[in-house]
């Protein structure tokens, strides 16, 4: 599926990834964190299509055990349900908690795995080594590396694998020596092959002074447009957060603030974020078939 | 003023150890030549002869450690004197593995490596980084993870990062060793483009001098460390004659020089038509002798594939399809094919390590699947992998050698020496085995992973690529390797790109195309059928003598019908 938010500036990416999740996980609002996962499994689902439906059907489980781990072992609240075996009491506070903290972490799980997808391990680099050169090279060095050393193991198993030593083979003291054995040709061959590599960095004049980064992004005016809509919600929050127009209690009883001329556009303000890959992606849809049918 | 200008070079490697002392023997020594302008040039010769070292003499960053004597100018300036910002632009170097130089993770970022380095600005950089993937072509993969090309995609994306820099020379130390004949064609065409259009100078080691030989100004010819000949390909073809490294030579200029006839050399095969056409115009004698020996006739296959399928995950395509094959015992197979047509695929479903998810693989006989590893290894069955590299374990080859017998059968101390004696004679690397086997040579490398699986004591000898990256010299004693071998009954079976060498050693041939084996016949007739996918020889002469498929056949026929009066 293509997807015109990653086409966006890495920077937009990444805030946008940040200011939904951090909102999310910090003021733990009952609003928020319905937005955040309705928005994020939408999200999702407009990314990897139905591979994603089977990963949020996994998310139920761990949605109801985090909610019902908390009433076990935290008794707080003033609503009291039912006492359990051992004399500790069940408060509703405390399943209303648990249910919280489950949709939280449901919700940065699935914001995650399309983090993941947005943002590619290029786009990292590009962020990191931003603030310090050295780094976005290292990291991209050893993205190289990673695969690489990976391909090279898998060979040499199977090589071992033809003269009948493999990790599959013989009993347990032998798999391990044979494993050991894999391992020790890939420390030699890792140091062998890096002196040609340093060899090709330093003919191409790396260790000169006065690098420069290169990269392959560059901040346009939708960029800026969409970065000044985002700071502006992303403000709004913080501004209703740090006033406490925008708060949620759980104990010892659940208090939630009235809807107020601060409160409703703070909801709204977060679901426009939450929701902004996910209408990006649909107004380009709309646009594309309405230049269609003018063709 | 030449480019480059050496004088008197001599350089000697320090000795292990401790203390500062020089080996006794120089490893390059009174080198005197010029580089000009422009020019393309061509040094070759035997493994271990100092190619490499004296390459490594054209940057200082490269240098490796010793003693220097005698000087190198670089534009009429001593090279240590120019500063390391000017070297690294004007004086760009590729090396061997494709995998190995590539540093970052994405194409892009490789083709800006270089030009980050040297602290250009971001508006520059943008514009030589789409000029250079213009160049070369690489629009189509610029936002791809090189973990992602093939090795001919890698080469290419090391070269246009290096071309980046817009140098004004470019060092290759043989940059085709790892590539297929068709990609190192390809590659080698690129660069003699870059020579043509842009009018960079070439500085190339290369092996494969049938290909390099017509695009060289001048060839220099080193012979263990000295300058043997310097001159142009067709006079430093005449000046080999009788040299080992006449092997190495393109076949035109084999046969030109066996055949001792008058005339200009010629370089090429259309050259070599020609040449042929004109001294030997109607034969007699057209047939070499032959035996007429077909090993398909006499016993049972010793390996079997049966309609063999496999893939390597279920959704993905199939990889081999509907393959059926027979090797008969004593018989050295050859399978060939491009680049993945599933050769290697191949070898690992009849060598065990994969399993068909249909059909079936007999060796000797008996399913594959019903040995247990143990029959399996042990005097039965020997694979050498691709990458010698991926069967060494330890810090000699003689450790390396002994480790062979760890946790295996238990035999004497005695009884483990004779065989290591005997397969060290066999593969002849009596005089490395003190050493570590990651400081050999390619070739050495190879003999050595060989002599490890000889070890074994296989009755089958299954190989894939074994002459990849090897000369004429190394591919001539492997194939006397396989010679003893095969005396002694062993059945080989390798996987090869190499059509001369599969020609000349092959009883066999089988063409592996879209995942199946096209035909499989005795080794002249394969190639008599082919037109394309055959020898230089064959293509030279297959007018006049169709049945000759090597060198040595053309030489002999021309030979046989000068006596009887029909060649000049």
């Amino acid at each position: 599926m293509s997807d015109t938010f990653s086409t966006y500036h890495p920077i937009i990416n990444f805030c946008l990834f940040v200011s939904v999740m951090g909102i999310g996980m910090f003021s733990l609002h009952p609003v928020f964190l319905v937005i955040s996962i309705l928005s994020g499994i939408l999200y999702c689902l407009r990314l990897k299509g139905r591979k994603c439906v089977r990963f949020l059907l996994g998310m139920l489980p761990v949605f109801l055990v985090t909610s019902a781990i908390n009433p076990l072992f935290s008794h707080q609240g003033m609503t009291l349900l039912f006492y359990l075996r051992d004399g500790n009491p069940v408060t509703l506070e405390s399943i209303i908690y648990g249910m919280a903290m489950g949709s939280m972490l449901v919700s940065m799980l699935v914001w995650f795995s399309c983090f993941n997808e947005v943002m590619t391990s290029d786009k990292i680099v590009y962020l990191f080594g931003k603030s310090i050169p050295a780094v976005s090279l290292v990291l991209s060095m050893v993205l190289r590396f990673v695969p690489k050393f990976q391909t090279q193991i898998r060979k040499v198993s199977d090589a071992q694998k033809c003269i009948g030593r493999d990790v599959s083979d013989g009993g347990t003291v032998q798999k391990a020596r044979h494993g050991l054995k894999i391992l020790s040709i890939m420390a030699s061959w890792a140091l062998e092959n890096s002196v040609e590599t340093a060899d090709s960095m330093k003919s191409r004049g790396y260790g000169l002074r006065g690098r420069t980064n290169f990269s392959i992004y560059r901040f346009d005016t939708r960029d800026k447009t969409l970065l000044g809509l985002m700071l502006g919600a992303f403000a709004y929050l913080v501004l209703c957060i740090a006033l406490g127009k925008v708060k949620t209690l759980y104990y010892p009883l659940l208090e939630v603030n009235p809807c107020t001329g601060w409160s409703v556009p703070a909801y709204l303000a977060y679901g426009f974020l939450a929701l902004l890959p996910v209408t990006v992606d649909i107004m380009e849809d709309i646009k594309w078939h309405y230049l269609r049918s003018e063709i | 003023m030449a480019l480059f200008t050496i004088r008197d070079l001599k350089f000697t490697y320090p000795e292990q150890g401790p203390i500062e002392k020089y080996s006794a023997q120089p490893a390059i020594e009174g080198l005197d030549f010029e580089v000009q302008e422009g020019e393309f040039l061509v040094i070759c010769g035997k493994s271990g002869c100092g190619k490499t070292t004296l390459l490594r003499h054209f940057k200082t960053a490269l240098t490796p450690y010793g003693k220097r004597e005698g000087e190198i100018l670089f534009h009429g300036e001593p090279l240590e004197q120019v500063s390391q910002r000017r070297q690294s632009e004007a004086i760009g170097y590729v090396l061997q593995s494709p995998d190995n130089q590539l540093v970052t993770d994405k194409v892009w970022h490789e083709l800006a490596f270089g030009l980050e380095n040297l602290g250009y600005p971001q508006q520059t950089i943008r514009l030589r980084v789409a000029e250079m993937a213009s160049f070369f072509g690489i629009q189509g993969w610029f936002y791809k993870n090189v973990e992602e090309l093939s090795g001919g995609q890698k080469q290419l994306l090391n070269l246009a990062s290096v071309m980046a820099l817009q140098p004004e020379v470019l060092v290759l130390d043989e940059p085709t060793s790892q590539l297929d004949p068709i990609t190192a064609a390809d590659f080698l065409a690129t660069i003699k483009k870059i020579n043509l259009e842009l009018g960079t100078t070439i500085i190339i080691i290369e092996h494969r001098l049938e290909d390099v030989f017509p695009m060289a100004d001048r060839v220099l010819v080193l012979e263990d460390g000295h300058q043997l000949c310097m001159d142009t390909p067709a006079k430093v073809g005449q000046l080999l004659t009788g040299n080992d490294l006449f092997l190495a030579l393109p076949a035109p200029m084999q046969i030109y020089e066996g055949a001792k006839s008058p005339g200009t050399c010629p370089l090429t095969v259309r050259e070599g038509r020609r040449w042929l056409g004109r001294h030997c115009p109607d034969p007699v004698i057209c047939m070499p002798e032959r035996d007429h020996r077909d090993p398909a006739e006499e016993k049972e296959p010793i390996i079997e594939a049966k309609e063999v399928w496999f893939r390597y995950d279920k959704n993905l395509p199939d990889v081999t399809k509907d393959l059926s094959l027979q090797v008969y015992p004593g018989e050295t197979f050859c399978l060939l094919g491009g680049n993945g047509t599933g050769k290697s695929t191949l070898l690992s479903l009849l060598s065990g390590i994969r399993r068909p998810y249909r059909g079936h693989v007999f060796l000797e006989g008996k399913d594959i699947g019903k040995y247990k590893n143990k029959e399996l290894f042990q005097h039965f069955l020997g694979v050498l992998p691709q990458n010698p590299q991926c069967l060494f374990v330890a810090d000699t080859v003689r450790q390396d050698l002994e480790e062979m017998f760890d946790g295996r059968e238990k035999i004497t101390k005695e009884e483990q020496q004779r065989r290591i004696d005997r397969v060290v004679q066999d593969t002849q690397i009596g005089h490395l085995l003190d050493s570590h086997p990651y400081d050999l040579s390619g070739g050495e490398q190879q003999r050595a992973a060989l002599a490890k699986v000889l070890l074994l004591d296989p009755r089958i000898v299954m190989l894939d690529e074994p002459t990849k990256g090897l000369d004429g010299f190394y591919k001539q004693k492997l194939a006397d390797i396989f010679a003893g071998l095969k005396a002694r009954g062993v059945t080989i079976l390798m996987v090869s790109h190499d059509i001369e060498f599969c020609a000349a050693h092959g009883d066999r041939c089988g063409m592996v195309f879209d995942g199946s084996v096209v035909t499989a016949q005795p080794a002249r007739e394969f190639f008599m059928g082919n037109s394309f996918y055959t020898t230089a020889a064959n293509r030279i002469a297959r007018e006049r003598f169709p049945e000759a498929v090597t060198v040595q056949d053309v030489i002999d026929l021309y030979l046989a019908n000068k006596e009887a009066g029909r060649a000049d």
